[in-house]
């Protein structure tokens, strides 16, 4: 597992974030989908209270309703658009993955909610992700038959 | 007219909302949304001062919004006292029913002794230093209404609980066993915060001058007093919550004389 953590849509860069969320658990309380969790103890001490998403558990749909209730605002407002969201970016694990050893799948393809664009088929109709076009949301990750995820969502660079 | 009835009603409705707010937010009814460290209602935002400021300390960046936000409960602090605490905030209602039932079993503890108004705002000063020093919002991990409430929503939205509820266990069992009402009296940093917004015109427990008369020296406003205050000195402690227990004691005793009241 990656050190850092799925932030829902929006989040700011992890160092602010964690300076500047004020833990009140209201984006949680916006997720139609209960995807946002919020932290526990058990996730660290400087973790603890804010938002994560568990993509395989379930992803992020990208409703943004989240976004706006943030009173910290350290869910950026001018995130409108889900094409504007950069949770993360999808990674193929090629060695997992059912199509790059040989079976015919294309469960991530099917479901990425930026059809065709993020992730498209290649000459042979496997998967590839496009980094500059996936926001993240891990819906591929949530969706993908093999065990662990053969796709998996690296969080964006603390940076 | 007693107070306590009426405060009892305030803190189930507070209660009744803490629990009402996800229920609804879960079936997408979301006029009001938040917990105890801050909430929408509408358009109208409202956030705990303290942790409010924390954004600012934490990353030296002022969020207008945020701290506009915080502008009402202030207010209402500075108008009031800290009233949040006495009749709204849910560790309180845990405090005080863990404090009847620890009496009635005969739990010895003590109030702590000595002046320790000043007290607490060391306690309130360091933990904003160590927000100023680390970049980290200690006193959200430290809010224990907001621990509650925000459990309370994971509960409704995930079945499970977190163990920042240990927080709360230890503050009722050294409560218990302890000091008596240690956390709202001397250590929750929200409440400190919230004593700061006081003026000379801030609500407050007053022996009124033509009282002094009426008052026969019972002491049943001090013994009704859960945080130990004496509310026949002259001018009561600040970490008096306007509970209004003294007021009703002291009614009791001396009918409509009313040396005990609340004053502006």
């Amino acid at each position: 597992m990656s050190k850092y953590f799925l932030r829902p849509p929006g989040a700011l860069p992890e160092a602010d974030f964690l300076g500047r969320c004020i833990r009140c658990g209201k984006c949680a309380l916006a997720c139609p989908y209960r995807a946002i969790r919020v932290a526990g103890l058990l996730d660290g001490l400087t973790i603890m209270g804010t938002p994560v998403i568990w993509a395989r558990q379930s992803p992020c749909y990208l409703c943004l309703k989240c976004v706006p209730v943030c009173p910290s605002g350290v869910l950026d407002n001018r995130v409108k658009k889900r094409e504007d969201v950069r949770m993360g970016t999808a990674r193929i694990n090629k060695k997992e993955c059912l199509t790059w050893q040989g079976t015919f799948c294309r469960s991530c393809y099917d479901h990425c909610p930026l059809f065709n664009e993020a992730i498209t088929m290649d000459s042979e109709l496997r998967p590839v992700v496009n980094e500059k076009k996936c926001v993240g949301c891990g819906i591929c990750e949530h969706v993908c038959p093999a065990d662990p995820a053969a796709i998996i969502v690296i969080p964006r660079d603390p940076g | 007219m007693k107070i306590t009835p009426i405060r009892r009603t305030v803190q189930v409705l507070s209660l009744a909302c803490m629990v009402a707010v996800p229920l609804l937010n879960s079936r997408g009814i979301s006029a009001v949304s938040g917990s105890f460290y801050s909430v929408g209602i509408g358009p109208l935002l409202l956030t705990d001062p303290l942790i409010a400021i924390q954004p600012l300390l934490a990353t030296m960046t002022i969020d207008t919004t945020l701290l506009a936000s915080a502008l009402i409960p202030a207010g209402f602090a500075l108008v009031f006292g800290r009233v949040f605490c006495g009749w709204v905030c849910p560790q309180n209602i845990l405090s005080e029913l863990f404090d009847a039932v620890g009496r009635r079993l005969g739990l010895t503890c003590f109030f702590a002794p000595g002046p320790v108004s000043p007290a607490r705002y060391v306690v309130l000063a360091v933990i904003l230093a160590i927000t100023l020093l680390y970049g980290f919002p200690l006193a959200s991990l430290l809010s224990a209404p907001g621990i509650i409430s925000v459990q309370t929503a994971r509960l409704i939205y995930e079945g499970t609980v977190g163990l920042e509820l240990a927080l709360i266990g230890i503050v009722i069992l050294a409560e218990l066993f302890l000091v008596r009402r240690v956390w709202c009296n001397y250590l929750c940093p929200v409440g400190s915060m919230l004593s700061l917004f006081r003026s000379k015109r801030t609500m407050r427990v007053v022996m009124a001058e033509e009282g002094e008369h009426a008052c026969i020296h019972c002491r049943e406003c001090a013994k009704a007093c859960q945080l130990g205050l004496n509310p026949m000195g002259r001018e009561i402690a600040s970490q008096c919550h306007n509970c209004g227990a003294c007021i009703d004691a002291c009614r009791e005793m001396t009918g409509e004389r009313k040396p005990l009241s609340f004053r502006f």
